[in-house]
């Protein structure tokens, strides 16, 4: 008997295939024209290659060059740094880091910064998951109900809050009408009218949605199996909630807060409106202030800190969430919810509810409503409310003596808005699903990765850092591109690029949604490119292109950072116009734009959510 | 005329992962009904989509009819809207925005065929597969089984030489399936297609197919007739993945407990020589004999005695499990055994009905000769 043989015989082929191997391998020249042909055979790499080349200009280029600018000597400083224009220094670094400047421009709006950021993002975390914790898991009245209306606040500008608090809180401090405190005979001392304790307190308010949105859909995931098992083995509600929920929820916790800190890093209107009487600088009021007074190697210095801050934010975000992702178990479905018995702390909960509401919403937009009607503040009395600061005609003042809404200033700025913000979102909806198409069919891997690579660019970039680098790159004329500083271009193109990494993240996952097979079964019927585009591709993502504009577009609405810094006169949008308004101390006008402003960007949302059936926490961070 | 030929054609989803599909010959006759058989994963997808062109080759050539469609050292590639070819997709990949209607005409608005003729071939196709009534529909509305329909019916419109079928069966409950195999045959007959039919079940294969390509791990195994591939199966994995219950193995190593296999080893070395390279031997279930005793056993054939250790009805068939020496032995049986558990009987197989494997697991077709001429008393 003849021993058997261990090799498992299934691996070999059948006699067919015995000639296997037989035809020698091509030449590399054949492979590399195969290549191209396959690759070209198509225009999606083309269009790719185009849409590199564009983002490489409208992203990559205005970033290095600010970077340059932080170590080159500009124009007008060949005397100081004792070099010519154009060659190397470190003169910028050192003024912005060790000369005795350095704590203005520097050091003091990055302990500014820190601070208002570590101020806002304990108290958001603290009402957040007050109110988060409230909203999911007891019977507090009303939590349908609260579970929309507190997320408002961050469907408003988050400088809609900053001009309220003036109207309240304003001291003689600064000119233009009092505030309504000061009306009422008491004097606010500065340190509560303007500075850290109220950017700190509204910076909170307005980002507290992210918590309550992020903590708030992890406690709802959140397997109760798992805290039912605890309390089986005579855990109490605090050791509970200590050693079991809390720390399930960290890494959505974590995700919160860095993103408000992100936020708040680029964070300009509330500090420009509040911080300013005081001269109390963040780091992005430093940059403004800087461009503002032509240091243009200063500014790319601090715009380069703003992004390196940023960019070590979004990597350890990154790192948060692959750790989130060891925690499956919060995904768990045995999520059925059996809330939480208040008692007799229903209604006290029911009324911090209440308060946070009126706190970040109520009180702030009826402020801003009371004062466009009231001639005096805080004077209550039938006479001094009128329709003036609105409809009104030869108003006693030196500019401006017409009711916003008859002043063709607004309509100009409402227009440009809308044209400027309006153009740019559909560009950026587009071109992200152009990125999206491209990112998921191109058989070029690279040119897919380049691109999701240099869309997402932006991200990492505070949109005020952003703007500065598109001043410096085209403020100037260069090569055969005119200045184009104070033209709508500049803005349109710097919106375009500061959406393109929502737009072209929403691209993507539509695409990826939308797979292959209807595009493929179209191409075997005989359908080629512009065919499939126009009879498949383009009708099925119909909706996404339509989020895709229409969430950028309510997001650009309601943006300043960039529009302060590239906007001129001719090209003041609503949000540019109303800074103007504050900074000439119209405050009736500039709260009536602030409310319009407001009630787009609401109402849109709302109309954008309706519309696409999306989910506000989907579009959260644009 | 062959409608398609692969000629050692390769594939690699990029570089450093294995080959999907490695050095693959295949020829596929006009008019033919060739089914693509195999396990999940071995690359039938990956081949029926090079066909298609949605694939590009890593190595080799593709011929369709008179025409290199795509080959590398040629520096050839045509696209799958050049290959004039029908798909129809495991997922049906029905587009969602076009009513039923929009979706069959699709391929002949592209054509600008005109709109009489058009409606002419979209109802008689509808009507062949009986989806008239959904014309207006979407197809979120239809079921799984319609929807399938009309993934075929859009293709079958254009009329394409060559049908290509990704496990289009395969969503479907078990009477829709044998609906839709009945339909896809008078297909093949009614149309005059070329069908190329990728399925991981080999009984579709088997009732279908006018030609199966077995494939593993992205080679091709076997290529013949159902009869041939079940019969003379060209390696045990052929073997062992085709038939149910699978066919019964007896490794010749270990066979010191093994009467038939020694049995058999015996007598054809005795008749090819020491040197005959015998690794194993294949038996199916139902060429499995069951005696009594002994003495019912025909002389000549190869049997063994075992107990009987189950019986499991099947519906009209009984599998009659065998255990001899440890080693576990199917048979099965079209009438209900007497034998009960625990009976000690003979089972015993014609020599012909043996299938000798090679160490590396060819068939040994010296020995089918061998074994055909053994005479049976
Ligand atoms: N797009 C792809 N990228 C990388 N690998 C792939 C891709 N598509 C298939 N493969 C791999 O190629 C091999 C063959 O896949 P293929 O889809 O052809 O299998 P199949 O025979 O159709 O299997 P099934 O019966 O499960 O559909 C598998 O190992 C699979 O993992
Ligand atoms: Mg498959």
């Amino acid at each position: 008997m003849t021993t058997g043989n261990a090799v498992a015989p299934r691996r070999e082929s059948g006699r067919q295939v015995a000639r296997a191997n037989a035809i020698p391998s091509p030449a590399w020249t054949c492979r590399l024209r195969y290549r191209l042909r396959v690759a070209l055979r198509e225009p999606t790499t083309i269009i790719g290659l185009f849409a590199a080349l564009l983002f490489a200009y409208l992203i990559v280029v205005p970033v290095v060059s600010i970077l340059r600018d932080a170590v080159t000597v500009q124009f007008g400083d060949e005397r100081r740094t004792a070099a010519e224009v154009g060659s190397l220094t470190t003169y910028y670094l050192s003024r912005a880091f060790t000369s005795p400047v350095a704590a203005n421009l520097f050091w003091q709006p990055l302990r500014n910064t820190l601070m208002v950021a570590a101020g806002a993002i304990g108290i958001a975390v603290v009402v957040g998951t007050a109110i988060a914790w409230l909203i999911c898991r007891t019977d507090m009245f009303a939590r349908q109900w609260f579970a929309t209306a507190l997320i408002v606040p961050y469907m408003l500008p988050a400088w809609t809050f900053a001009l309220a608090w003036t109207t309240l809180f304003k001291n003689r401090t600064v000119g233009g009408q009092a505030g309504w405190m000061e009306s009422l005979g008491f004097s606010p001392p500065d340190w509560l009218a303007y500075g850290q304790v109220p950017i700190t307190l509204i910076l909170a308010l307005h980002y507290a949605p992210f918590v309550i949105l992020l903590f708030g859909s992890a406690l709802r995931r959140f397997d109760s199996q798992l805290e039912d098992s605890a309390r089986v083995l005579g855990a109490g509600r605090g050791a509970i909630a200590l050693k079991i929920i809390l720390p399930l929820m960290r890494p959505a916790l974590m995700s919160a807060v860095v993103l408000i800190f992100a936020k708040c890093l680029g964070e300009f209107g509330v500090a420009y409106v509040l911080g300013l009487p005081v001269k109390y600088d963040v780091l992005a009021t430093s940059l403004y202030r800087s461009i503002g007074s032509r240091q243009t190697g200063v500014a790319g210095v601090i715009a380069g800190a703003i992004m390196l801050i940023g960019i070590i934010t979004i990597l350890i975000d990154a790192y948060l969430v692959r750790e989130a992702q060891r925690f499956v178990t919060v995904g768990g479905k045995g999520a059925m919810n059996r809330p939480a018995r208040l008692g007799i702390w229903r209604w006290p909960a029911t009324g911090f509810a209440a308060g946070v509401y009126a706190a970040s919403v109520g009180v702030p937009l009826l402020t801003l409503f009371l004062s466009t009607v009231m001639r005096v503040p805080a004077d209550f009395s039938w006479s001094n409310f009128t329709l003036d600061y609105w409809i009104g005609w030869n108003l006693p003042t030196v500019a401006m003596r017409t009711g916003i809404l008859l002043s063709p200033d607004l309509w100009q700025a409402a227009f440009n808005t809308l044209w400027i913000v309006g153009l740019a979102s559909t560009c950026s909806g587009l071109l992200g699903i152009i990125t999206g198409y491209v990112v998921v069919r191109t058989p070029v891997r690279p040119l897919a990765a380049v691109l999701r690579q240099v869309t997402f660019m932006p991200y990492l970039v505070p949109g005020i850092a952003f703007a500065a680098a598109y001043l410096s790159l085209f403020a100037v004329p260069r090569g055969p591109i005119p200045a184009l500083y104070g033209t709508s271009l500049i803005l349109i193109l710097a919106l375009i690029a500061d959406q393109m990494p929502y737009a072209s993240r929403a691209g993507i996952s539509a695409m990826m949604q939308l797979g292959r097979d209807p595009e493929e079964a179209a191409q075997v019927v005989g359908a080629g490119w512009l065919a499939r585009m126009r009879l498949v591709v383009v009708p099925i993502q119909k909706g996404s292109l339509m989020t895709g504009i229409l969430l950028p577009f309510i997001s650009g609405i309601k943006g300043l950072s960039l529009f302060v810094m590239l906007a001129v006169p001719s090209t003041d949008v609503l949000t540019t116009f109303s800074m103007r308004l504050v900074d000439y101390h119209y405050t009736q006008a500039a709260n009536a734009v602030v409310l319009i402003i407001a009630a787009i960007a609401y109402f849109g949302t709302l109309a954008a959510q309706k519309l696409t059936k999306t989910n506000l926490a989907e579009g959260l961070g644009s | 005329m062959p409608a398609i030929i692969l000629e050692n054609a390769n594939k690699s989803y990029g570089a450093g992962s294995p080959n999907a599909v490695s050095n693959l010959d295949l020829e596929i006759a006009n008019g033919e009904f060739m089914c693509l058989l195999g396990p999940s994963g071995c690359g039938k997808t990956t081949t029926l989509r090079m066909i298609a062109g949605l694939e590009n080759l890593s190595g080799g050539e593709i011929r369709i009819g008179e025409r290199v469609v795509d080959s590398i050292s040629k520096g050839l590639f045509v696209g799958p809207e050049k290959r004039e070819l029908g798909l129809v997709f495991q997922s049906y990949a029905l587009w969602p925005h076009l009513t039923i209607e929009r979706n069959t005409d699709f391929g002949l608005r592209l054509r600008k065929v005109p709109k009489a003729e058009r409606e002419a071939l979209v109802t008689r196709v509808m009507k062949a597969l009986d989806i008239e009534k959904y014309r207006g529909r979407y197809p979120s509305q239809l079921s799984g089984g319609q929807q399938q329909r009309v993934a075929l019916a859009r293709m079958l419109v254009v009329n394409p030489g060559v049908l290509l079928l990704d496990e289009p069966l395969s969503n479907l409950d078990a009477r829709l399936r044998l609906e839709m195999r009945a339909e896809l045959k008078r297909i093949h007959a009614e149309f005059g297609t070329t069908i190329v039919f990728v399925t991981h079940d080999q009984w579709e294969a088997m009732t279908l197919a006018t030609t199966i390509a077995v494939m593993n791990e992205g080679t091709l195994q076997q290529m013949g007739t159902p009869n041939d591939i079940y019969d003379r199966p060209a390696n045990r994995f052929v073997a062992e993945f085709v038939g149910s219950p699978p066919i019964n193995i007896f490794e010749i190593g270990d066979a010191s407990h093994d009467v038939v296999g020694r049995h058999a080893v015996t007598f054809l070395t005795a008749r090819l020589g020491p040197d005959a390279d015998i690794g194993s031997l294949g038996l199916r279930p139902e060429t499995i004999q069951i005696a009594g005793s002994a003495d019912a056993v025909p002389g000549g054939s190869f049997a063994d005695e075992a107990v009987v250790t189950g019986i499991l009805p099947t519906g009209g068939s009984w599998i009659v499990e065998l255990t001899s020496g440890g080693k576990k032995t199917f048979a099965t049986a079209n009438e209900a055994p007497r034998q009960k558990v625990g009976d000690t009987v003979w089972f015993h197989v014609r020599p012909a009905a043996l299938h000798v494997f090679s160490r590396d697991g060819q068939r040994l077709e010296r020995a089918d000769d061998v074994l055909a001429q053994a005479a049976v008393q």
